[in-house]
């Protein structure tokens, strides 16, 4: 059983991690339609759905969700509905990876094929997500401490800049009081996505109390409005939209003067590829467990090869089929998840609630 | 009738054990008084004390003449036992007992243990600046002694059992009963009871039988030779387990922030204890990482670096026939050479080894192109913030992980080593020692329970 304060953690690794899944991308698409406004009314949407989460969570102490719906649905539903989650969650960790492995190629080592970088990911986070829980929950707890001294070091290296063109950020800021569309509150919303987590991970938490949970959305918002506008800040208002990963070229252009490494891109590269994996590590994590639950409901006699493994090679077949695709698929299939992801939060949520009216009723018989 | 079945079972009971210790030359057997009045005496001088069984035993025998009162007298020594179980008798025999057998078919065993252990000595393996510098020993009476002469509890319970077939080495459970863990210890004695191994003969050994995975890379128990620091992990609420005939004490369950503490770091004051820890996480860091990062950075990402630097090591590389990776492991394994030589050697040859091997073979490598200059400062740094960890189990493990790093390094460059990173971070976390978390970066949950138990022992 772990403390409360592991939530903010699982907040605050998919707020960090927002840079590399697309989401400043599709909210720089939309900067002067509604991307603003998206971002403001992004902050009561995620927090309403976050606190309807630990509500809902917190009413099956230590149980996840494929214990949840295995006690209260009927099979083929349970089924149908948790291979649905698999889904979603993979493909949440997979983006991350394979941009990550797009990155490498592009800004740090383009010697290594990218098959070869797949492989490395791949081993650490296959072996990674078949650990307890909270083994996982106090890796991110190390990772986020040590990492988020050097995400403010670089952001206050962006924001001291004397380059720093902040007229272009107030001209965008011109544009908040466009209407949003659904997609630039989707991207918006991921921010805050981390609390789904708690799907699987409520297993680790005693009975989860969040408090505070307004401070969440401060940072939320400072965190959205920092990697929407820093970017602008440097690449202007139009030439932005030519960087397929905004964040990276942005730290690209800052140079420190003081160590014997000049350009920031470096640590922020150590930064979020550390923070990429230990995202990816979180979100298989849950993929694999929903997994499991689908095809392990009952106890089964003990196999030579734990059923686990074959899983796990599933999900590194399918990375690596997902390798062959081009630059524009993957963008739009990253959006895409964007989309479908807010409107899946909902969907989970309202059967965690029904899942406990069902509990109720069958305990008042 | 009666009297001579039982002087006979008595005497066959003599007559087997002396069958199984035949071919002994330290048996010792012997018949005191008259043939009305015998009593038998058996028991090996090389493990009991004979002095002790002449001025205890053997004299008093003649001074009371009286077989009865003799008993008595035997009887009341602390550390005899009267026995009839034959495997019972064998094992306090081999242990360094005396076998007394009177003519009533009464059979006591008068203990005369003869234990053969130094004096207690200054601490060799883990050696501080100030505070206590006395050390455990090899007898288990004298190193429970100085744990219960520093914490004077009747909180402070030692239970002992015994491990080793063949050694049957004893061990001591010590620990504070109010500030454990219950469960720790249920594990800790289900762990125990599982170690099936003829000879126990270091504290270390234990260590590896009770984690139960034998490929696990970090420790997860001390061991530790500090009586000072045996008690202060009491008072934390951790278990303490006191090995006969070795001079090291095994402290459980462990986090891995403990190997990172020295004793003296609580006597300083508290910025300059910070600093000294910060030094070590430093040292850490450097020892494991910079062999990796020279080789990342020279052989895949010279651009992370300065241009100046990125010069400096290539001017310095210049004769270097080899890539870089490769002259990183020659000059690692030559440094693991020269440490593993120099603990081997003979005091007296000792400084031989360090001057010819570090001095000339540095200069030399270096002059000759072999190894660049950069590498000969990197691996004395990688070897000096090695011993800068203060738990030498510890310290070996580090130096075995940095060489998976150069792997890595060697394969994918600077994403190798951050993909290590992650690995380790996450391998740690995922250790237990006893059911506890082995790795968490803050420490505190621990700490809060020890203040709330004191609060509530103090009223």
């Amino acid at each position: 059983m772990v403390k409360n304060k592991y939530f903010y953690y699982l907040f605050l690794i998919n707020a960090l991690i927002n840079v590399v899944n697309f989401v400043p991308r599709g909210l720089i698409a939309q900067r002067f339609s509604g991307a603003m406004m998206a971002i403001v009314i992004s902050v009561p949407i995620g927090l309403l759905l976050m606190y309807l989460c630990i509500k809902m969570m917190s009413k099956f102490p230590g149980e996840g969700i494929p214990e949840i719906f295995n006690a209260n649905y009927p099979k083929p539903v349970t089924k149908f509905m948790l291979f649905g989650h698999t889904l979603l969650w993979y493909i949440a960790g997979l983006i991350t990876l394979i941009a990550f492995v797009d990155v490498t190629m592009r800004y740090i080592t383009s010697d290594v094929s990218p098959l070869l970088i797949m492989v490395g990911f791949l081993v650490v986070v296959c072996l990674a997500i078949r650990v307890t829980a909270e083994s996982i929950l106090y890796a991110l707890e190390v990772v986020i401490i040590i990492n988020v001294p050097i995400i403010i070091y670089v952001l206050f290296k962006a924001l001291l800049n004397p380059m720093f063109s902040w007229d272009a950020v107030m001209q965008v800021i011109t544009y908040s009081l466009k209407a949003p569309s659904y997609g630039s509150i989707s991207y918006a919303t991921f921010i805050f996505t981390g609390y789904l987590n708690l799907a699987v991970f409520n297993r680790a938490f005693k009975k989860i109390r969040v408090r505070h949970i307004w401070m969440i959305g401060v940072v939320g918002f400072l965190v959205l409005i920092a990697s929407v506008l820093i970017p602008i800040g440097y690449q202007g208002t139009i030439g932005v939209e030519r960087h397929v990963y905004p964040w990276f070229s942005t730290a690209d252009v800052l140079r420190t003067k003081n160590f014997i490494v000049e350009r920031v891109l470096f640590f922020f590269y150590f930064t979020y590829l550390t923070l990429s994996l230990v995202s990816s590590i979180v979100h298989w994590h849950v993929a694999l467990e929903m997994l499991k639950g689908v095809f392990l409901t009952e106890e089964k006699k003990k196999r030579k090869i734990d059923p686990e493994w074959w899983m796990i090679l599933a999900f590194c077949i399918v990375a690596f089929f997902a390798m062959r695709t081009n630059q524009f698929f993957r963008d739009r299939a990253g959006l895409l998840f964007l989309d479908i992801r807010l409107a899946a939060e909902f969907f989970l949520i309202a059967s965690v609630y029904l899942a406990y009216k069902r509990r109720e009723a069958k305990k008042r018989e | 009738m009666r009297g001579s079945q039982h002087k006979k079972e008595s005497d066959n009971l003599l007559q087997c054990i002396g069958e199984k210790l035949s071919k002994s030359t330290d048996l010792e057997q012997r018949s005191l008084g008259t043939s009305d009045q015998q009593v038998n005496l058996i028991y090996l001088k090389s493990v009991s004390h004979s002095a002790t069984v002449n001025r205890f035993v053997i004299s008093p025998f003649f001074e009371m003449k009286d077989e009865k009162g003799f008993e008595e007298y035997i009887a009341s020594f602390p550390g005899s036992k009267p026995s009839h179980d034959i495997k019972e008798i064998l094992e306090l025999l081999l242990g360094g007992h005396v076998g007394i057998f009177f003519s009533d078919n009464k059979v006591y065993l008068f203990d005369a243990v003869r234990v053969e252990a130094g004096s207690v000595a200054d601490a060799q393996t883990e050696v501080i600046v100030q505070g206590p510098s006395d050390s455990f020993n090899e007898s288990l009476e004298v190193n429970l002694n100085l744990i219960r002469r520093r914490y004077q509890s009747s909180d402070l319970k030692a239970e002992t059992t015994t491990i080793g077939h063949k050694s049957k080495t004893k061990i001591a459970i010590v620990y504070d009963e109010t500030r454990i863990e219950p469960e720790v210890l249920k594990e800790l004695k289900k762990r125990l009871d599982g170690i099936s191994v003829d000879i126990l003969q270091a504290a270390a050994e234990l260590d590896k039988y009770l984690s139960g995975n034998k490929y696990r890379l970090f420790p997860t128990t001390i061991v530790t030779e500090r009586p000072d620091r045996a008690v202060f992990n009491i008072s934390e609420g951790k278990i303490v387990l006191l090995v006969d005939t070795t001079g090291f004490a095994v402290v459980l369950p462990a986090v891995f922030n403990d190997f990172f503490t020295a004793m003296d770091d609580k006597l300083q004051v508290l910025p300059v204890g910070w600093f000294l820890k910060g030094i070590r996480y430093l040292g850490l860091i450097l020892t494991v990482l910079l062999p990796s990062f020279y080789v990342a950075f020279t052989s895949y990402n010279p651009e992370v670096w300065k241009v100046q630097i990125a010069l400096l090591v290539a001017g310095s590389r210049a004769t270097v026939p080899y890539p870089s990776y490769v002259e990183v492991l020659i000059m690692l394994l030559m440094m693991e050479f020269l440490t593993e030589a120099s603990l081997r050697l003979p005091k007296a040859i000792g400084p031989t080894a360090t001057t010819v091997g570090g001095l000339i073979l540095g200069t030399a490598a270096t002059e000759a192109g072999l190894v660049s200059n950069i590498m000969i400062i990197l691996v004395s740094a990688v070897a000096i913030s090695n011993f800068v960890i203060p738990l030498n189990m510890m310290g070996f493990t580090i130096r075995v992980v940095k060489y998976p790093f150069i792997l890595l390094a060697t394969l994918f460059g600077l994403l190798g080593i951050v993909l290590g990173l992650v690995g380790v971070i996450m391998y740690l976390c995922s250790l237990r020692s006893f059911g506890k978390p082995y790795f968490k970066i803050f420490g505190i949950d621990r700490v809060r329970i020890t203040n709330s138990q004191k609060e509530r022992e103090n009223g």
